[in-house]
């Protein structure tokens, strides 16, 4: 039996990332988790996979709307019209597959909960528990049911395992436990990094989430086949999505002249082309006179040039100083006054009063916890603007 | 730092050049002028300069042009503080560039440690000044508003553009956001997410928006399903009223129908078209009538035709004598068109015939046979062309065979006398070969003697019985090192141990004495001691109670206050207690530890002890004596190792050079073997040198051998080729005699024959035109003789008595074709008028047949039918108008029964009730009007709520106002931290540079005042600082007292100012940490002379503290500056 296994599917939740500014890639990309979701039905079908399973998250709390779900039982209609059955669980983010408010999928699809928790397709039997609640902080693993004797048994969970860092704990549970339950599969969802776990004949797959919404999700964007036969699983990741993110470091201090500065920024994008495949890049750029601001107008230029590559974000930061080397006054007498307390003060209302004129969604991005780091990217952010007016 | 010299290894254009920049004197200024005409490599000095010590750049290299990037090279000598003078050089490598005078490698920490830890740009901003970056700064110091932070800053950093920096962050700040602004991006961008949040909540499609789209949805089907029935209900009992009325109106009319049908005749109804069938056959009736009267008529007029048109019985005999005179020919043409040309034609040629024949004879006459027939002479065309080709071959193949016998003498001559033919040396070059490869025997010696001498030295520490030990078998590496480490190791631990021991039983003493004088305090005792003296108390008072003695009572006086200062010191010593538990608990745990490290102690000893013995093993097998260190067999079995490949070395080497003594004793025999048939003997000399000799000979002795005998080979050629070219020509020649033979011409030689050509060409063509002449003449007289006799056969057919015969041809030819001519038109007239009457004839018996099928098919028309008394077209009409009434009759009935049919019959006998009614079809139209509108309405509501459902599900999913509105967000968030740092970058700086301003504006100040003064007095007179409420700012006072801010004064005074403010930083910096060398490119190239005199002596102030290098390519500065710095050296650029 040979599984198409995907999870974290976040239909309607919008890849978050400056890239997109660029009208076109924002017009290809608006529709990028329904798409990414239609490809994969086109592979499960292609293939010809014995089933498709989902592993939880198919929505979006964010975005909750039904259309999302009518394109769902669609696009799983259109599956089981080319014999193609799907097996899914609801995630912490999937209330509207709840079926005693909205009602079934339709033939073939398969949703596992506490009332149905077993479906035998072809011979094997999949498990699998939906939970309503969107933090769970207990094992779901106690409440599955024991494996079916004589047959291949698969598991379906939405989990966090032991922790992951990004992510919510829901559901947590130990893989050994998981991995001593006696199934022969775990399809797992929730972190939206892939990996495989084999332990003897079990085999744990979490897929990760197929199209990343913003760089912290830059290792997804993969979806993995899973045979069963005699022995252990057999996987085979398989990439997927229309954009990637990708992270390039960048030495400018070689750089004599703006337009070698232009050449180590192209370099730097055409190695991270991905062929078939948008990427967004984030740029940590070293450098002693080139700051944040001229370097994304500079890479924002030469990105005019280079085919599916755009700008995420730029950081730019001076080297790390050389024990013993002579500070610059300017920036010792900088770091002087940041330890002054009348000056943290003054800084703390400055930036509690620029927290409070965003919008509630991003006010995170000035908590004051954060007040260091954006005071040492201030002495930083002085320091390359100064430099960089000293080489015009 | 001090620069002494730079060296311009290989760079730009310079090769093994060098600056020196010689040392001066204490008290003298350090400052060197180089002086240089334009792009005499001042720039490229200065680079060469900045990459020695900072290393090459990478990329494209612009002094890469001479030499290769990888091959530029660089050098100087430097003061470096603490390490005196010292020379270096810099390659272009990424890595390991920096090469002492000798090119290796050294630790760039030499230079980064003198250079404070400053970076190539950092040393730029801060140790080099040209003209333009003193005017610019000039300018830009302007925006600083005479700050004096800013200012002392710009003095020390070489960074001008403070101001411009902070003007910048702050706009970047306030462009994303500033307090009650407007157009900002955070406003714009919290507006438009407002927008679309509003936009989205508006499209998504939640539950309770499905639940609520539903209801409207069902609920307005319903209303259409009712609406809709009463429509169809009023639909019913509008068509059941239009039936009634149908019956109503359709039995009328078949009453009035039946009445009418009553004075029509009786009879079938007609078939389909009976009627335009009878009127067809009336028609048909009177045209086969017309027809054949007309058909006699025609008959009439062809036989009167025919009888005017008679047989001419002599044309058969005309037409075939005509036709055989047609027959006739002459040159391939018919004879009668040429019949009148013929006989001008005959004479004309005849006198053409005789002009030839006497031009034949001409030709015959210089061929020299004057009487001989022409016929015996002219040739054939075909014979003619093989004579010339005969004559032609005869003349080539002489030509061919002269050239060949020449060939063939030449080829002798030059071909000459054979040379000796060479011997085969294989077998000696084999032999020489092998002994080549073994005669040389000083490698192997020198191997030998080597090997003997690395085994002396190697085995020179050894004891006598090396050898032995190898042949016992050494220890392995790994098992000295393994003893190695454990007898370290446990040397180690055992010395810890040791320690350790020594620790713990000073601990345990330690405890001991604590726990013993701890005890011994009164205030110590335990609830077991006090239990004790009460017990004893007792015992004694019982015991005095029994006796009441005065012993008794003292032992129980004793007790007693043994028993109260007992217990007296248990009330009061619950501390001492604690103390005593805790001395006790120490010294349990002192001594649990001094018997573990004891137990761990002999535990090594016993461990070293084993070891001991395994060392004193190995050092036997080592050579070493029993009790040395195990440190030592590391290297005793690296010396055995050693000595044992030197031996097998050696040995081998030996056995090399015998066996190759032996090879080469063999390789001379065989040598000698292989020369002594060639005639060469070792008695003649060296035997190598002469084999070498002939065989060096034998590769020219070969070519000359081959090169005789290709000569040779292509003379052997050359003689056949000659003698192939004679055969040919005795080939030709017989060919010409055979061709030429029967000829009879008076001579036949090659020559003569060639000469005749042109003769017998002309010949054979005169005399052919002449044939054909003749036979033309011959043709023309036979044909005019043929027409004569035709003429006359044509004049006896005619006969005519009438008509006089006629003797001319031509003219009786003419009459016997008009004759023929006009009997062919009768013939044809009559046959046409035959056909046309036979046709006729037809036709008329045709017509008479059809009309009489005509006149029958009238009858059957009729057949059964009254009204025989009418015409027939009358009748016919009559019966059409009886069946069209039937007709109507029939139909009304249907219409009437189908309008009943189709409707409800309930509701078709309430209405048909109530027919005649004119008023009930209006209010039946009205109340369905009603109904429809009803309905319409409910079907558009029901559509509507249908739609709205639909179009909820269909309607597209807004990704676009949702990517929108996330990326916005990041850009927001990306932007708020932009600004925050903005933000806080401006005040940090303000305050850092409020801090510089304190800080150094003592040190700094006198020197630019001093500075500034020296450049511009008199106008200027000094500086002052004021101090204003947004900080500090430096003030120029003139001569008069007054005071000027910065900002106010002219570009030229505030670049004057500036270079005091480097001036003053290249001090302040001089002082602490150190001096580093000063590079001013040509900065003076604008002052006037006053001016550079003032900045020169201001470099002379640099050099007064540390090295100022001046750059310049103007003679006269150089010369300022020899009056102006007391001891400068001027140096110039090298070629």
């Amino acid at each position: 039996m040979r599984l198409l296994v995907t999870a974290d599917i976040h239909l309607g939740s919008p890849i978050r990332s400056v890239a997109l500014r660029n009208p076109d890639l924002g017009d290809r990309l608006k529709q990028a988790s329904r798409d990414t979701f239609a490809e994969i039905i086109d592979l499960a079908i292609s293939e010809q996979v014995d089933a498709l399973v989902l592993a939880g998250d198919i929505f979006d709390n964010g975005y909750p709307d039904l259309k999302s779900r009518a394109f769902l039982i669609a696009q799983l209609a259109r599956a089981s019209e080319a014999g193609v059955p799907t097996v899914l669980i609801r995630g912490n983010h999937d209330a509207l597959l709840d079926h005693k408010a909205h009602g079934d999928l339709g033939p073939n699809i398969h949703l596992l909960h506490k009332g149905a928790p077993t479906v035998e397709i072809g011979g094997t039997a999949f498990h699998g528990l939906s939970f309503d609640a969107a933090h769970v902080a207990k094992s779901f693993l106690p409440d599955y049911p024991r494996p079916v004797p004589g047959k291949r048994n698969v598991g379906l969970m939405h989990t966090s395992l032991d922790g992951a860092q990004g992510h919510d704990p829901y559901a947590p549970c130990a893989e050994r436990d998981l991995m001593a339950h006696g199934y022969d599969l775990w399809c797992l969802g929730h972190i939206h990094a892939p990996f495989e776990r084999l332990d003897g004949s079990v085999l744990a797959v979490m897929p990760g989430i197929p199209q990343p919404r913003h760089f912290g999700e830059r290792n997804g964007g993969s979806v993995t086949f899973v045979s069963l036969s005699e022995g252990a699983p057999e996987f085979e990741r398989r990439a997927i999505g229309y954009l990637g993110f990708s992270e390039c470091a960048l030495d400018l201090r070689t750089c004599s002249d703006q337009q070698e500065v232009l050449l180590s920024l192209r370099d730097a994008f055409i190695s991270a082309q991905v062929p078939g495949r948008d990427v967004a890049v984030r740029l940590h750029v070293t450098s002693d006179r080139h700051g944040t601001e001229l370097v994304t107008e500079l890479a924002a230029e030469v990105l005019d040039s280079i085919d599916r590559v755009f700008l995420d974000k730029v950081k730019s930061a001076p080297p790390p100083r050389k024990p013993g080397a002579e500070t610059d006054d300017l920036v010792r007498l900088m770091q002087d006054e940041l330890a002054e307390e009348g000056f943290r003060q003054a800084a703390l209302q400055q930036l509690e009063e620029l927290r409070l004129a965003l919008p509630s969604e991003i006010m995170d991005e000035l908590d004051e916890g954060g007040l260091d780091a954006l005071l040492e990217e201030a002495i930083a952010e002085v320091s390359l603007t100064l430099h960089a007016g000293a080489s015009q | 730092m001090r620069l002494n010299r730079l060296d311009l290894i290989r760079y730009g254009r310079f090769k093994d050049a060098e600056i020196a920049f010689p040392k001066r004197d204490e008290g003298v200024s350090d400052v060197t002028v180089i002086f240089g005409p334009n792009e005499a490599g001042k720039s490229t000095a200065y680079h060469a300069f900045l990459e020695l010590l900072f290393g090459f750049k990478g990329g494209a290299h612009p002094y890469a042009f001479r030499f290769d990037r990888s091959d530029l090279l660089v050098g100087a000598e430097l003061d470096l503080p603490g390490r005196g003078a010292l020379a270096l050089r810099r390659n272009s490598k990424r890595s390991q560039s920096l090469l002492d005078a000798n090119d290796r490698p050294i630790n760039e920490a030499i230079l980064s440690g003198a250079l404070h830890g400053l970076t190539r740009d950092t040393y730029e901003e801060r140790f080099s000044l040209n003209e333009k970056g003193l005017r610019e700064g000039g300018e830009r110091i302007a925006g600083a508003q005479g700050d004096l932070g800013q200012l002392l800053h710009a003095g020390l950093s070489g960074l001008t553009g403070m101001a411009q920096t902070l003007d910048a962050l702050a706009e970047r700040a306030d462009k994303f956001h500033k307090k009650r602004g407007r157009g900002n991006a955070l406003k714009t961008g919290s507006d438009r997410l407002k927008e679309i949040g509003r936009e989205l909540r508006a499209d998504r499609l939640t539950t309770e928006r499905d639940r609520n789209l539903r209801h409207d949805r069902d609920r307005a089907a319903a209303e259409f399903e009712g609406v809709d029935a009463e429509l169809r209900q009023a639909h019913q009992r509008q068509a059941a009223s239009k039936a009634a009325e149908v019956w109503y109106d359709r039995t009328e009319e078949i009453g009035q129908l039946t009445e009418a049908l009553v004075d029509f005749p009786d009879g079938p109804e007609l078939p389909p078209g009976a009627a335009e069938r009878v009127a067809g056959l009336v028609e048909k009736i009177a045209a086969q009538t017309i027809r054949i009267m007309e058909a006699e008529e025609e008959i009439t007029k062809q036989d009167l035709i025919i009888a005017d048109n008679p047989v001419d019985m002599l044309a058969q005999l005309l037409t075939a004598e005509l036709e055989r005179l047609d027959q006739l020919t002459i040159d391939g043409a018919p004879l009668m068109g040429r019949a009148s040309t013929a006989r001008a034609d005959l004479a004309r040629r005849s006198e053409d015939q005789e002009k030839l024949s006497s031009q034949i004879d001409t030709v015959l006459r210089l061929l020299q046979v004057p009487d001989a027939p022409a016929s015996t002479i002219a040739l054939e065309a075909s014979v003619l062309e093989h004579l010339a080709a005969a004559v032609q071959e005869c003349l080539t193949a002489s030509i061919s065979a002269d050239a060949a016998r020449k060939a063939v003498e030449a080829a002798r001559v030059q071909q000459g006398d054979a040379p000796a033919e060479p011997q085969d040396l294989t077998a000696l070059r084999a032999a020489f070969d092998l002994w080549k490869t073994v005669a040389d025997l000083t490698a192997l010696e020198t191997d030998q003697s080597q090997a003997l001498a690395r085994l002396t030295k190697v085995t020179a520490g050894l004891p006598g019985s090396w050898k032995e030990l190898i042949s016992e078998g050494l220890p392995t590496r790994e098992t000295l090192d393994e003893v190695g480490r454990n007898w370290a190791a446990l040397a180690a631990d055992l010395a810890s141990a040791s320690n350790d021991l020594d620790a713990r039983a000073a601990e345990l003493a330690e405890a001991r004495g604590d726990l013993s004088a701890h005890e011994a305090a009164p205030d110590a005792v335990d609830i077991v001691i006090t239990e004790e003296t009460r017990r004893r108390r007792d015992m004694v008072w019982q015991q005095h109670r029994g006796d009441l003695t005065t012993k008794t009572a003292d032992q129980f006086e004793a007790a007693m206050y043994a028993d109260d200062g007992t217990r007296a010191h248990y009330l009061t010593g619950a501390e001492a207690r604690q103390r005593l538990l805790a001395a006790q608990s120490q010294e349990r745990t002192a001594d649990a530890r001094h018997g573990t490290a004891k137990t761990r102690h002999d535990d090594l000893v016993t461990l070293c002890d084993r070891l001991s013995e395994r060392c004193s093993r190995l050092a036997l097998a080592l050579g070493l004596e029993e009790d040395a260190a195990p440190s030592a067999f590391s290297a005793r079995q690296q010396t055995l190792n050693a000595a044992a490949e030197a031996a097998a070395d050696h040995s081998n080497a030996k056995e090399a050079l015998r066996a190759r003594l032996a090879h080469q004793e063999a390789a001379r025999d065989a040598l000698i073997g292989a020369a002594r048939p060639l005639g060469l003997d070792p008695a003649k000399g060296a035997l190598p040198t002469q084999v070498q000799r002939a065989l060096t000979l034998e590769d020219s002795d070969r070519k000359a051998w081959a090169k005789w005998q290709d000569g040779e080979k292509t003379i052997a050629k050359l003689d056949s080729k000659s003698e192939e070219c004679r055969t040919d020509c005795e080939t030709a020649q017989g060919k010409l005699d055979r061709l030429t033979a029967a000829l009879p011409l008076p001579d036949h030689s090659l020559e003569a024959i060639r000469a005749a050509l042109p003769h017998l060409r002309s010949l054979q063509q005169l005399y052919g035109e002449h044939q054909k002449l003749s036979a033309r003449i011959e043709a023309l007289e036979k044909a005019v003789a043929a027409l004569a006799d035709g003429a006359q056969s044509l004049n006896q057919i005619l006969d005519d008595p009438e008509e006089e015969p006629d003797i001319d041809p031509v003219r009786v030819i003419d009459r016997a074709r008009v004759r023929v001519a006009a009997s062919m038109r009768a013939d044809e007239k009559r046959a046409e008028a035959t056909s046309r009457r036979d046709e006729t004839a037809s036709l008329k018996s045709r017509a008479k047949t059809e009309l009489q099928a005509a006149i029958g098919d009238l009858d059957g028309c009729f057949n059964g039918q009254g009204g025989q008394d009418l015409a027939p077209r009358d009748r016919v009409a009559k019966l059409v108008e009886r069946d069209r009434l039937r007709a109507d009759k029939a139909t009304a009935d249907r219409d009437r029964q189908k309008a009943r049919d189709s409707v409800d019959a309930d509701l078709f006998a309430e209405e048909l009730d109530r027919m005649p009614d004119a008023t009930r079809a209006a209010e039946l139209e009205q109340a369905l009007k009603d109904a429809q509108d009803s309905r319409d309405t409910a079907r558009d509501a029901q559509r509507e709520a249908a739609r709205l459902y639909r179009e909820a599900f269909e309607a597209a999913d807004r990704s676009d106002l949702a990517t929108e509105q996330a990326t916005l967000l990041e850009e927001l968030r990306s932007g708020a931290r932009q600004a925050a740092v903005a933000r806080f970058g401006v005040l940090a700086s303000r305050g850092a540079l409020r801090r510089l301003a304190a800080e150094r504006r003592s040190g700094m100040l006198r020197d630019v005042e001093e500075a500034f003064v020296t450049m511009t007095a008199p106008k200027w007179k000094g500086v002052d600082v004021w101090s204003q409420a947004e900080g500090e700012k430096l003030v120029g006072i003139q001569p008069d007292g007054s005071t000027v801010p910065v900002e106010q004064m002219s570009t030229g005074t505030m670049g004057q100012l500036y270079f005091a403010l480097r001036l003053a930083g290249y001090r302040s910096f001089a002082r602490e940490p150190g001096p580093l060398p000063m590079i001013l490119d040509d900065i003076m190239e604008t002052f006037d002379d006053t001016r550079a005199r003032a900045a020169l002596r201001l470099c002379a102030g640099i050099g007064t503290n540390g090295q100022a290098i001046l750059f310049t390519h103007h003679a006269h500065l150089v010369e300022l500056a020899r009056d102006t710095i007391k001891g400068v050296t001027v140096v110039n650029m090298p070629d």
